[in-house]
């Protein structure tokens, strides 16, 4: 995009003919839309090809584009599309299965503040990572993009009802990847103690 | 510790996380991408245009071939649906001429491909067959039979 042009005023000289007005709409979420479908495949060049085909879809769709929505939701739920026909394709599981659908206790599991406090970037990637993808992109969608349940229930094209079991489920998941930690932690630490 | 502020702890980890970039070429890629699509885009409107001027330029030519045989054997046409039966005998006539003009047509389209070795696949065929039937049904249209003049 033009410097001070907005995203709407591009993607109307996309609609025009103008095809490198699309380059800015590529620029600026390129990162997004990537690092989003990255830590759904969990492979690099699964990612970069869900994200390329998701704005090559766009470009494509232009003209059904609503511009009364925000562009990031419709781009997203092109590459949560993109990504679910991925992980069809590579045989891994997007269904609402038991796999899906842990037992998981009715209270949620005590988590130790240092353990939570201690949550850093590389940790809650490798907790995020090991959640299925419908959880992992709740989370992702709500708290990295900060899309309300709505929103992320049209990215997803799920009932909002829904989401907000994903979301209420996944984090209950991290809190009980989390209260392992830290039962482990205290073991190690009596150990330390006896010895 | 209490679980809003796991949550709250969970949140703010996940708000954090960096967005990871993509190879350096990879906005090339998806405008190369674009482009080729684009192109496609190009060729299947020019080829949807030349197939409409083609059927557009047939009908047209069908049409005028119509209304000068017409136009040219007006009163010819005239006796024969004024007469009692004549509409029926020369749509048969017409029905014969034509199976007999496109039955010898197809035998000398065969025979010529055949002589020129060429291995023409049908579309060229009917193609041909068309051309010289429309070229036919014209020439003819043009004169009058002996039979029909007054």
């Amino acid at each position: 995009m033009m410097m001070g042009e907005t995203e709407t005023e591009a993607i109307k000289r996309c609609l025009a003919g103008d095809n490198d007005a699309f380059a800015g709409v590529v620029e600026t979420y390129q990162d997004r839309i990537y690092s989003f479908a990255l830590r759904l495949l969990k492979d690099e060049a699964a990612a970069e090809d869900a994200a390329q085909e998701t704005f090559v879809k766009a470009f494509r769709a232009l003209s059904s584009y609503n511009t009364a929505l925000p562009l990031s939701s419709w781009l997203f739920r092109i590459a949560h599309n993109s990504c679910m026909d991925a992980l069809r394709v590579s045989g891994r599981t997007v269904s609402m299965d038991h796999e899906d659908f842990p037992d998981l206790p009715d209270r949620g599991p005590a988590v130790a503040d240092s353990v939570a406090d201690a949550l850093d970037s590389e940790r809650i990637e490798a907790l995020l990572s090991s959640l299925p993808p419908l959880y992992s992109e709740a989370l992702l969608l709500q708290y990295r993009e900060e899309m309300g349940p709505a929103e992320i229930a049209r990215v997803t094209g799920t009932p909002e009802g829904t989401v907000k079991a994903r979301l209420f489920r996944a984090r209950e998941m991290l809190k009980a990847k989390l209260s392992d930690a830290t039962v482990q932690g205290a073991e190690a630490y009596y150990r330390r103690g006896a010895i | 510790m209490t679980a809003d502020r796991t949550d709250a702890a969970i949140a703010k980890a996940v708000a954090a996380l960096p967005y990871r970039r993509p190879r350096a070429d990879f906005k090339a890629r998806v405008m190369a991408a674009i482009a080729a699509e684009a192109e496609a885009a190009t060729w299947r409107e020019k080829a949807l245009r030349a197939v409409g001027l083609t059927v557009g330029t047939w009908s047209a030519a069908v049409a005028c071939g119509a209304a000068a045989f017409v136009y040219y054997n007006f009163a010819d046409i005239a006796i024969t649906v004024i007469r009692p039966g004549g509409v029926s005998g020369a749509l048969n006539m017409l029905a014969a001429r034509c199976a007999l003009m496109l039955a010898k047509l197809i035998s000398v389209v065969s025979f010529v491909i055949e002589l020129a070795g060429l291995a023409m696949p049908a579309s060229y065929e009917i193609v041909a067959a068309s051309l010289i039937c429309a070229a036919a049904i014209t020439a003819l249209s043009r004169g009058r039979l002996a039979g029909q003049s007054i």
